[in-house]
């Protein structure tokens, strides 16, 4: 209950500083923070395109929530397992490729979901055993995977695998990607997140995980004090390789529903900003499975409004990162405080 | 083209250098610095901003633009650098997040930043601060030495004031009393404590020297690799710099060498690359090659690796 409230605090100070971000520069900020609302679907724009409302506005911004789900599940597990899984990026892009060369020889959704899960699995291994075998710094090793899997893929996709008019990978098959695009109802269009539910309930598996299970035990030991589960007769090595491969599965799922999902391609040379702003939603959810649900509700409000916020207040798209990294900075001293009284 | 190698190296190697003395700096006196691709991002934001401003007012044959980014580079790196001393020393915050927090901090703030001065101050709504290229000067009588003479040839200016604040910065670390009051906060912070030092404010100081020598080193890739300032100047050098103080040990002259080794292993491809007449899709494949070097050497170096046995702890005076 403390760290919810400290979040929301956290949350709060952010706005506030976002509002006199805005009010300096002269605009609006009810008006700019109400647009947010707006692109997100949560509230009723003032005109819409043909075959489009407030409904298909919400079920694109589930489409965009989906992979940041996933993508703060596995930085909190990381996180309880005395991990900075900083590396999401890498293993979502190792992930989204996988899942992109399979689809183009077996177009199948199923596939597409394992494959992702494993890639993303066998990256977090590697960081998980390097830890625990040679004790490299779980830090400096994913920042480097994340640059060689980055420059790796942007050679594959350069040389093979280019769409030469977008720049960018060819895009997956539609019988393969995770999102239902373009799909009529009624007189509607709509982007439907079929992830979605799969974001959900691993939300809730993971929360029993790691509440009520004997695994989910040790992995909490371990990250809150390796010494004492090592005297307690856990294996800590063991444990600490099976949080990563764990962590970087989730990871491999944030990355297919990102690049087979909500996008159906792979830009070359960009590693995904997600795995990182993913960190700032963990942290506001207390590294908390449920809580990392609603913290991404919030961040995705942010991140999906702002293409709404800047066309109707002409201010720049930044500006949504910008209060992010508020956030994230406020919350990071909120675990501070939370300390201090204890 | 070995030539060309260690001219291209040594311009890469050296920004590398400054900033993993910064981060040792920070490191050596206990607090955890991943904040170093922050820090040197924004002090090249800051350099880029004083010198797009200042060459109107100066015709463009005037150097004074050039060395006024680099001061003020300083200036930015160190005073973004108080923000993370701030929350790690003051409010106490785990220093691994504290560091990643200041680096996303800094690359949204600076992109915002870039985005809405270009708008207001210079009409138009670019993402970057053009800069231009940095000349180049070339020693004469020591370049005409053969292999070794390269090392003299096509040296970017910032290359010489690098060389000249490291050799400073090693005295202050070993030499002075303050480095090795330094050295101690990181060892034994309450042993330093109570033989009389400020570890609080020696901590705070040795924060503030890695954000400065970061800003050199963000300023120096600003005017090598980009030619200007945009948010693509967050490649991930910083941690690269703290890879090599990982691997150099927390000393300043190994540190140089990793730093060398990424140098030469980055031009080393490229000229490889250049070599064999492949196309520029190719270069992808060998500019991980520093990264992949890192990882191998830290697989063999980090379990005997001493860090400084307070490094990350939180100083709590009451805790003793």
């Amino acid at each position: 209950m403390r760290k919810f409230t400290l979040s929301c605090l956290a949350i709060v100070i952010s706005l506030l500083f976002g509002a006199l971000i805005l009010w300096l520069m002269g605009k609006d900020p009810v008006a700019a923070y109400m647009n947010l609302l707006q692109g997100s679907g949560l509230m009723e724009k003032a005109r819409y395109s043909g075959r489009q409302n407030m409904f298909t506005d919400f079920m694109s911004f589930l489409d965009a929530m989906t992979p940041m789900i996933f993508a703060s599940l596995s930085v909190a597990l990381a996180m309880r397992g005395g991990f900075f899984n900083i590396g999401v990026s890498g293993q979502m892009l190792a992930a989204g490729i996988t899942a992109h060369m399979l689809a183009g020889v077996i177009p199948s959704r199923v596939l597409v979901v394992l494959a992702g899960l494993l890639a993303g699995a066998i990256v977090g291994a590697l960081i998980g055993w390097l830890k625990s075998r040679f004790n490299v710094n779980e830090v400096v090793t994913s920042i480097m995977l994340n640059s060689i899997i980055m420059y790796v893929i942007t050679f594959y996709i350069n040389v093979f695998y280019i769409n030469p008019v977008s720049r960018q990978s060819k895009a997956v098959v539609d019988s393969a990607r995770l999102t239902l695009s373009g799909f009529r109802w009624e007189n509607l269009k709509m982007d439907i997140a079929l992830a979605f539910p799969l974001a959900i309930i691993a939300a809730l598996l993971l929360h029993w995980f790691l509440e009520r299970t004997t695994y989910g035990y040790e992995i909490k030991a371990v990250g809150l004090s390796p010494k004492a589960a090592y005297y307690a007769g856990m294996n800590v090595n063991r444990t600490a390789l099976f949080t990563m491969t764990l962590s970087g599965a989730l990871a491999g799922l944030a990355g297919v529903s990102y690049f087979c999902g909500y996008l159906a391609t792979i830009q070359p040379g960009v590693v995904p900003s997600m795995g990182f702003d993913a960190i700032a939603v963990s942290l506001l959810g207390g590294n908390n499975p449920i809580g990392c649900v609603f913290a991404s509700f919030l961040i995705t409000i942010i991140s999906k409004g702002t293409v709404y916020m800047s066309s109707r207040q002409h201010i720049e798209p930044e500006i949504a990162s910008l209060i992010a990294a508020f956030i994230l900075t406020f919350a990071a001293c909120s675990a501070v405080l939370d300390r201090r009284k204890k | 083209m070995l030539d060309m190698i260690i001219i291209d190296g040594l311009s890469f190697a050296l920004p590398l250098f400054i900033m993993a003395i910064g981060g040792i700096f920070s490191e050596k006196s206990g607090v955890t610095n991943l904040a170093l691709e922050g820090f040197q991002g924004f002090g090249a934001f800051i350099g880029a901003l004083v010198v797009v401003s200042l060459s109107g007012v100066f015709g463009a044959a005037s150097r004074v633009p050039y060395y006024a980014g680099f001061v003020f580079a300083v200036i930015g790196g160190g005073m973004f650098s108080l923000l993370h001393a701030l929350l790690c020393i003051k409010f106490k915050a785990d220093q691994v997040i504290s560091g990643v927090v200041m680096n996303i901090l800094a690359l949204a703030l600076t992109s915002f930043l870039t985005k809405s001065l270009n708008t207001s101050l210079f009409g138009n709504n670019a993402n970057k601060f053009v800069l231009g290229a940095s000349e180049r000067i070339t020693i004469p009588g020591l370049s005409e030495i053969p292999v070794v003479g390269a090392v003299f040839k096509e040296v970017y200016p910032f290359e010489i004031i690098i060389v000249l604040v490291a050799v400073v910065m090693w005295y202050v670390l070993y030499k002075t009393a303050y480095g090795m009051r330094l050295r101690a906060c990181g060892d034994n912070p309450h042993s330093a404590d109570a033989a009389g030092i400020n570890v609080y404010r020696v901590r705070t100081l040795a924060v503030f020297i890695s954000g400065c020598l970061s800003g050199i080193a963000g300023m120096s890739f600003a005017y090598s690799i980009t030619a200007n300032f945009s948010p693509d100047i967050y490649l991930g050098y910083g941690y690269l710099s703290i890879a090599a103080l990982i691997f150099g040990n927390w000393s300043i002259l190994p540190a140089l060498f990793a730093c060398l080794i990424f140098g030469f292993a980055r031009s080393g491809g490229a000229a490889v690359i250049n070599q064999l007449g492949l196309p520029s899709a190719y270069n992808d494949l060998v500019r991980p090659l520093p990264y992949v070097l890192t990882l191998l050497l830290l697989v063999f170096f980090s379990k005997h690796n001493r860090s400084p046995k307070a490094l990350g702890q939180v100083y709590d005076k009451g805790r003793r």
